[in-house]
């Protein structure tokens, strides 16, 4: 790759950090969609299949549209698409409720914060090791550069990753307290005791990539975990992936383990006095976390770009076609199979109770997690 | 400067899992709940005292208002008890749809248990199929009497009208399907980890502090009490059915679960004998225009889905309404032990509590 020069890093980076936002706030309204969707079918009904509005206008217009779609098999599975934006136009319209009695400035910087430390964290995930395209000459400024799968290829990018996510609980813990309320705080211990308690196995499964990789650059891990591993570390990254997304649930609050809101229990949890886009922003974090989650365990369990997980990709040649080298296709693949995973686990299991979830982390998944990284830095020794 | 403080919550009146309007004075240790005290009233009416002033053929319709997921189990109490009261013997016939109806109602009343307690505990799948099945019987409601929820489904001395055509198919069509739709309910949750760590040992109450507390209906038997008012004091066409009466020894939450999809089964049995042994003959008893009441009284109990429903009613001579009308709503009764059951354990036990007491605050506040 040939050196850039400042003007040209500075409008690559803003292009692929327009490029990524735009990919995030895509993909989340279309996962909640899908949620609504996945969990109808799941249930044996339909999920969404219209916007709310007038019966005029374009709300009745694309309602009639999306009956005749009905009629068609395939088609009548993604009726109301619309609904994906419709979320978000509820959202922002919504009346914004302050209560009296909350702590105004920490009551509003709450959700920014979480939001913010879910997005931030793209900065560090590479989607595809190389270029995805080259700008032709023509372009101003940046022709003949490669527009690449990732922001930054920071050497320590797993732990640029690691303590911007663990930055989101206070998003979490300082919104339930600036309620002011007792349901929010309720809600806002158990997420301090339950996310703060998962980042340690959740961290520790990570430590096996990188102990069986020997680096902390995300496109490094990816590659080497996905094609340099000897047959026995396959098992190793099989149970470290089990652990990471279990952990994954926790961190973001999904059922079984989304105790700080368990809707039956405390009301909404944290986000009970929230209301219009400040919910909206807790809302969307939770569904960026499930997205980094699932970008995460996809690149460094299951492969990343490269089509086979838990380092089976080591037995294919690297010269076949299509499947031998990494394709962005596969680890989008992988991402969205996970969110389907994701709301599937939902639609199928109950909740556990807090201190059932508690004596998970601590008794079973970081021994069982200190083993498995144990056992890797012994696979390690006999690669090297 | 650190003080161990206990808080003090309101769970509901508002609240997604407190079955209404139940309000739970809570202390909180942590997590731990140290104190708590159901407050109840906010959905009174005093639908006792309206039925005192209304005549003996027109309170039926405030019985509905009671417990409104069983309003037929609450139907047939009252048209008993007012046979009862003056002496009306009801046609077989009739006596046998009432059974049958009344094994639908305890159907769709244990479906909405166990959605809303499954719900409460988290899987709300469970919650959607259930329905699906409701949405069957609260069907066959209307064929017969027109209402889905607030039926009135009964006559004093029978019913006005015999059963539509094409009941018995809808009736069939359910009871062909219905068994696999239990199993179905049971691969989601009977042998879920998650589950069985949720209610085993949660909520539990012995069998003692049961009887000591008045507790009936499944929650009774699920601590090993076979007691059934359709065994012990059989009504309707009861005596004549057989089925078994489900019990449990472990007095948990779990166990309510079990005996509630066992006693699903068994009303599935009753309604298959009543169809196949439905009595041809007239539905309707021969009775005056006026019912004129002598002094007497009388005390119904009925096996209503929640337990023990009685309608105890007073007549004054040449009154065309009672004098005096009480009913022990077996969710009152049953919500008594509720501090007993939840006092020491965690906050999300006292919904699984909640749940598994399958409360109806129509019933309870009246």
């Amino acid at each position: 790759m040939q050196t850039m020069t400042l003007s040209q890093t500075c409008v690559m980076a803003i292009l692929q950090a327009i490029a990524v936002v735009i990919f995030i706030f895509i993909v989340v309204p279309l996962t909640t969609f899908a949620e609504r969707k996945v969990l109808g079918y799941l249930q044996d009904r339909l999920g969404a299949t219209r916007i709310a509005g007038s019966r005029n206008g374009l709300t009745g217009f694309l309602n009639r549209g999306m009956w005749k779609m009905g009629k068609v098999p395939f088609l009548s599975i993604v009726r109301g698409l619309p609904m994906f934006i419709g979320d978000i136009i509820k959202l922002l319209v919504k009346e914004d409720i302050i209560p009296d009695k909350a702590d105004r400035a920490i009551f509003i910087i709450a959700p920014a914060l979480s939001m913010v430390a879910s997005v931030v964290v793209f900065a560090a995930i590479s989607f595809y090791p190389g270029a995805l395209f080259t700008f032709p000459r023509c372009v101003p400024v940046i022709g003949g550069l490669p527009f690449t799968g990732f922001i930054t290829n920071m050497n320590v990018g797993l732990l640029f990753i690691l303590g911007i996510a663990s930055v989101g609980v206070y998003g979490i813990v300082l919104g339930a307290w600036s309620s002011n309320s007792k349901f929010p705080l309720l809600g806002g211990l158990r997420s301090a005791a339950q996310i703060v308690s998962y980042e340690v196995p959740l961290t520790l499964s990570l430590m096996v990539p990188v102990v069986l990789s020997g680096s902390l650059n995300f496109n490094e891990m990816t590659r080497m975990v996905a094609t340099q591993m000897p047959i026995w570390a396959v098992p190793l990254l099989f149970v470290g992936f089990f652990v990471y997304f279990t952990c994954g649930f926790a961190e973001t609050n999904r059922m079984p383990f989304d105790m700080p809101e368990a809707e039956n229990e405390l009301v909404a949890g944290f986000h009970t006095e929230y209301s219009g886009m400040k919910f909206g922003f807790f809302y969307l974090a939770e569904y960026i976390n499930m997205i980094v989650v699932a970008a995460l365990a996809s690149a460094f369990f299951l492969g990343g770009p490269f089509l086979l997980p838990f380092g089976l990709q080591s037995f294919v040649p690297a010269t076949w076609p299509l499947i031998g080298g990494p394709n962005v296709i596969w680890f989008l693949l992988k991402i969205f199979f996970l969110l389907f995973t994701f709301i599937w686990v939902r639609g199928t299991i109950p909740r556990y109770r807090y201190d059932q979830i508690m004596a998970i982390a601590w008794k079973y998944l970081i021994p069982f997690t200190l083993v498995d990284v144990a056992l890797a830095a012994v696979v390690r020794f006999t690669m090297a | 400067m650190f003080k161990n403080e206990e808080m003090e919550i309101n769970m509901g009146p508002q609240h997604p899992s407190t079955h209404g309007v139940l309000r739970l004075k809570l202390r909180l240790d942590g997590e731990v709940v140290k104190h708590c005290r159901p407050v109840i009233g906010y959905l009174h009416r005093g639908v006792e005292k309206i039925c005192e002033n209304k005549t003996f053929f027109q309170g039926q319709v405030w019985t509905d208002r009671m417990d409104y997921t069983s309003a037929v189990a609450n139907n047939l109490g009252w048209a008993e008890a007012v046979e009862k009261l003056f002496g009306i013997t009801v046609p077989r016939r009739a006596q046998y749809i009432r059974t049958m109806l009344n094994e639908y109602n305890r159907l769709a009343s244990h479906l909405i248990w166990l959605a809303t307690h499954a719900l409460d505990i988290g899987a709300m799948t469970v919650f959607l199929y259930t329905f699906r099945e409701r949405e069957a019987i609260l069907d066959m409601f209307e064929a017969f009497c027109g209402a889905r929820l607030t039926t009135t489904a009964f006559r004093i001395g029978g019913l006005r009208e015999d059963l539509p055509p094409g009941f018995e198919k809808m009736a069939r069509t359910f009871q062909a399907r219905f068994l696999d739709c239990i199993d179905e309910y049971e691969t989601l949750l009977t042998e879920n980890r998650i589950w069985k760590k949720r209610t085993i040992g949660v909520g539990m109450l012995k069998a003692e502090d049961a009887i000591a507390m008045g507790v009936t209906g499944p929650v009774l038997r699920a601590a090993g009490v076979p007691y059934d008012i359709r065994k012990a004091f059989p009504y309707a066409a009861y005596a004549e059915m057989d089925f078994e009466v489900p019990t449990r020894p472990e007095a948990d939450t779990y166990a309510r679960y079990l005996v509630r999809l066992a006693e699903m089964r068994q009303s599935h049995r009753i309604i298959d004998q009543c169809l196949g042994g439905l009595p041809e003959g007239p539905v309707m008893a021969k009775l005056p225009k006026i019912l004129r009441a002598e002094v007497n009284e009388v005390y119904h109990p009925t096996e209503c889905p929640k337990g023990e429903l009685g309608y105890y009613l007073v007549g004054e001579k040449g009154s065309t309404n009672p004098y005096r009308f009480h009913v022990r709503a077996p969710g009152f009764i049953n919500l008594q032990a509720l501090p007993m059951m939840i006092e020491g354990s965690l906050v999300a036990d006292v919904i699984a509590t909640i749940g598994t007491l399958d409360v109806v605050l129509g019933e309870i506040d009246r």
